[in-house]
């Protein structure tokens, strides 16, 4: 193996793990995406890095994207971590925020490869999002008195959403992320969504950005058997 | 009073470039007012005039101006009669035929006189007058050839974008017309045109790559139509400027001979850097536009590819979370897109620095110093020396005591305590523990307790005992009382009798 060919390889992998992007489009790392694209060697030893520290890597738009995968221990979040990012303590309402956030992903997307068109989401898009597919889940399960759910059940995350007051005080503009609305939460969300630089924020307005588009258009493709056998076995 | 002059000066001394460029339009406002009604009483009333001027001029520029070929009036004969044939119906015998075709001719050509456009000049204070043709004839080797005029091509380009065509193709034949007829200003005003279309198409073409990685159905209709409208062009763009940079030539020459071109020697070199300027924009249009064939190739594959495999419908996953009632696992499909979490205590580079290492080739030993063993003391060693040494203190004072008396309380120990060693061990927890661990039997026999060791505190009785000899034969046994020794801020502690001998209590 050639020392530079490695050496290059490293140099990329190391940025990736780091948080750093590599994009033909930019400057500083230009030369770098050229040799990941160009140099077959170089290529293979990247993709080898990450496929045996269980990481999945995606190019979108010219950019390299790494994926943690689903239960990574090295480099994916514990629950409790999670918590600790979003500023949440219980289970269900890191569920209740698993919900909002996939009520934001499908704003954008039915499926994997169709995109909805839409350009942005405000809060009160997702909120509506939320009461909407969180009614009609409810009219599809058995219900049962609320002392008796699960805390991880559609009922239990339902019924948290619903004692929440749409904001706390009446000045919606100046919503802050916090577990005491539904507007907060929904807040608390889009900040960690950010932070994840899943979302862009520009005035009130969310748009996806590349790393979201990125990973769904092709982690969940590339899992898809994975995710259904996850579902069956949990039957 | 500046906001009057702005006002004064655009409505007086801009007058007339609005009216040049409004004389255009003219031609086709009058022709469409134009009526059938009086023709041959009527009976091609449904003729509609607007639309007969579009065709015609369209047809112009597609045999003058895409074609490089004059029109002859057989030519225009025949495309009017398909015309008329097509979209109105006219089925009439060729000779009436021919007469219409022909009054339509007269009317577009204005029976041979230019359109005249009148307008008030405000700034001489007069009536101007404008004229424009939209047909020009010349006569070739006795044959009358039709062109059509710089002015009708830019009305018609004007009227809107030609999609079917490209627009820099068009706006150059409208170049090589206004460089003959020698408007230079005119000329530049096309190749800034130009300019901006080229610039249009660069980002243009960025759009369509946007859209073919988005949406590759709808990229690929984009893509055609950016093809159609622009690629496929090129070759003609590409002769069109070469043949407009020769024009531009030709006149520059003139202008060094011929007094007419002199005067506009400013204004042919601007217009030569306009379209030097455009040419060079356009050169790089074509390799983006290669660019873009290759990303298009590529990208529609990849989408094949991805056709052939069905897609991750979120709906249908969350369809059977439902099914489960499970909400904790829509774990799977959040937590794959965040971010890597990336502990802090190793920097990765350091990998970089371990797979580089090379560790010498030689091992060096190491020095090894000859030192003597020390005995360590651990703490609860430390402890239990301590422990023993304040116990051997009490038991001094406490034997000392016995030898004294028959019998005697926990209070006159204290004071006799007080009195040897101080205060200072009502504080010392060692001292309570000595009375606990006494306490734990009632009766004890010096002689008896130095041959079979019960307690811990036996064991420490025992080597006291032989180290001091007057305690040999001490008998003692514990009696409890009522009374409570009130220790403030320490302890309350029940009071106790010490009993020496075999002796009997006072009460």
């Amino acid at each position: 193996m050639d020392n530079r060919n490695l050496e290059k390889a490293l140099e990329i992998f190391s940025c990736l793990v780091k948080g750093e992007e590599i994009s033909a489009n930019k400057k500083e790392t230009s030369s770098l995406y050229e040799e990941y694209t160009d140099n077959s060697q170089v290529y293979d030893i990247v993709k080898t890095m990450c496929k045996k520290m269980n990481l999945s890597l995606y190019e979108y738009k010219d950019t390299l994207y790494l994926s943690p995968g689903k239960s990574n221990r090295v480099f994916g979040y514990s629950n409790e971590e999670l918590k600790k990012e979003i500023g949440i303590r219980l289970n269900r309402e890191l569920y209740l925020c698993y919900f909002v956030m996939f009520g934001v992903i499908t704003r954008f997307y039915s499926d994997t490869s169709s995109e909805t068109f839409t350009e942005y989401v405000r809060s009160e898009d997702v909120i509506a999002a939320v009461d909407g597919m969180l009614a009609s889940t409810l009219k599809e399960i058995n219900l049962m008195s609320l002392d008796e759910v699960e805390e991880n059940s559609f009922q239990a995350i339902s019924g948290l959403w619903e004692e929440l007051p749409l904001v706390v005080n009446e000045d919606a503009i100046s919503v802050k992320a916090s577990k005491g609305s539904k507007a907060g939460y929904v807040k608390m969300v889009f900040n960690f969504m950010e932070k994840q630089e899943l979302l862009l924020q520009n005035d009130g307005r969310y748009y996806p950005t590349n790393r979201l588009r990125a990973l769904i258009e092709n982690y969940f493709d590339d899992y898809k058997g994975e995710l259904y056998s996850l579902v069956k076995g949990a039957v | 009073m500046s906001g009057e002059y702005v006002l004064t000066r655009d409505i007086i001394y801009d007058h007339n470039e609005r009216m040049l460029n409004i004389r255009k339009y003219y031609p086709y406002f009058k022709l469409s007012e134009m009526s059938f009604r009086q023709y041959k009483e009527g009976q091609f009333d449904n003729i509609d005039m607007g639309y007969i001027l579009m065709a015609v001029l369209r047809f112009f520029i597609e045999k003058n101006n895409f074609n490089e070929e004059p029109v002859t009036y057989e030519e225009y004969e025949k495309f009017m009669s398909d015309i008329l044939t097509r979209d109105f119906a006219v089925n009439e015998d060729e000779k009436t035929c021919k007469e219409l075709i022909k009054f339509i001719f007269d009317k577009i050509n204005n029976d041979g006189r230019p359109f005249v456009y009148e307008y008030f000049n405000p700034v001489e204070k007069k009536k101007q007058s404008l004229r424009l043709k939209l047909i020009d004839a010349k006569i070739v080797d006795e044959t009358i050839y039709y062109t059509i005029t710089s002015d009708a091509v830019e009305f018609y380009l004007d009227t809107k974008e030609v999609r079917d065509e490209s627009n820099i193709t068009i706006e150059q034949v409208l170049l090589g017309k206004l460089i003959s007829s020698k408007n230079f200003k005119g000329g530049t005003r096309v190749a800034r045109r130009i300019n901006s279309e080229v610039g249009r198409l660069l980002s243009r073409k960025n759009e369509v790559l946007s859209i073919l990685s988005h949406d590759v159905f709808e990229g690929v209709k984009v893509y055609e139509e950016f093809n159609d409208t622009v690629v496929k062009w090129f070759d003609d763009e590409q002769k069109l400027f070469s043949q407009n940079k020769e024009l531009i030539e030709q006149a520059l020459k003139k202008a060094e001979s011929e007094s007419q071109y002199y005067s506009a020697m400013n204004d042919i070199y601007m217009l030569e850097s306009e379209l030097n300027r455009a040419i060079t924009r356009h050169g790089r249009l074509l390799s983006e536009c290669t660019d873009l064939q290759i990303k298009a190739d590529e990208l529609i594959a990849k989408a094949k590819f991805t056709s052939l495999r069905m897609s991750f419908d979120f709906q249908d996953y969350f369809k059977r979370l439902k099914e489960l009632d499970r909400a904790d696992m829509l774990e799977n499909i959040i937590v794959p897109m965040l971010n890597l979490k990336v502990p802090k205590q190793f920097d990765i580079i350091n990998i970089d620095e371990m797979l580089l290492y090379r560790p010498e080739g030689e091992e060096k030993g190491e020095k090894i110093k000859d030192e003597q063993l020390k005995e360590y003391v651990y703490e609860d060693e430390l402890e239990d020396k301590r422990i023993e040494h304040n116990y051997r203190i009490f038991m001094g004072i406490l034997f000392d005591m016995m030898l004294k008396n028959d019998n005697f309380t926990l209070s006159d120990a204290e004071e006799e305590l007080r009195k040897n060693i101080g205060n200072s061990f009502e504080r010392n927890g060692d001292w309570y523990s000595f009375m606990v661990h006494l306490c734990q039997k009632k009766q004890y026999e010096i002689n008896l307790l130095s041959e079979h060791p019960d307690t811990f505190l036996e064991e420490i009785i025992k080597n006291y005992c032989k180290e001091v000899q007057k305690y040999q034969g001490l008998k003692f046994r514990i009696e409890s009382t009522e009374d409570i020794i009130k220790k403030p801020d320490i302890a309350s502690i029940s009071d106790i009798k010490f009993v020496v001998g075999d002796g009997e209590t006072d009460g």
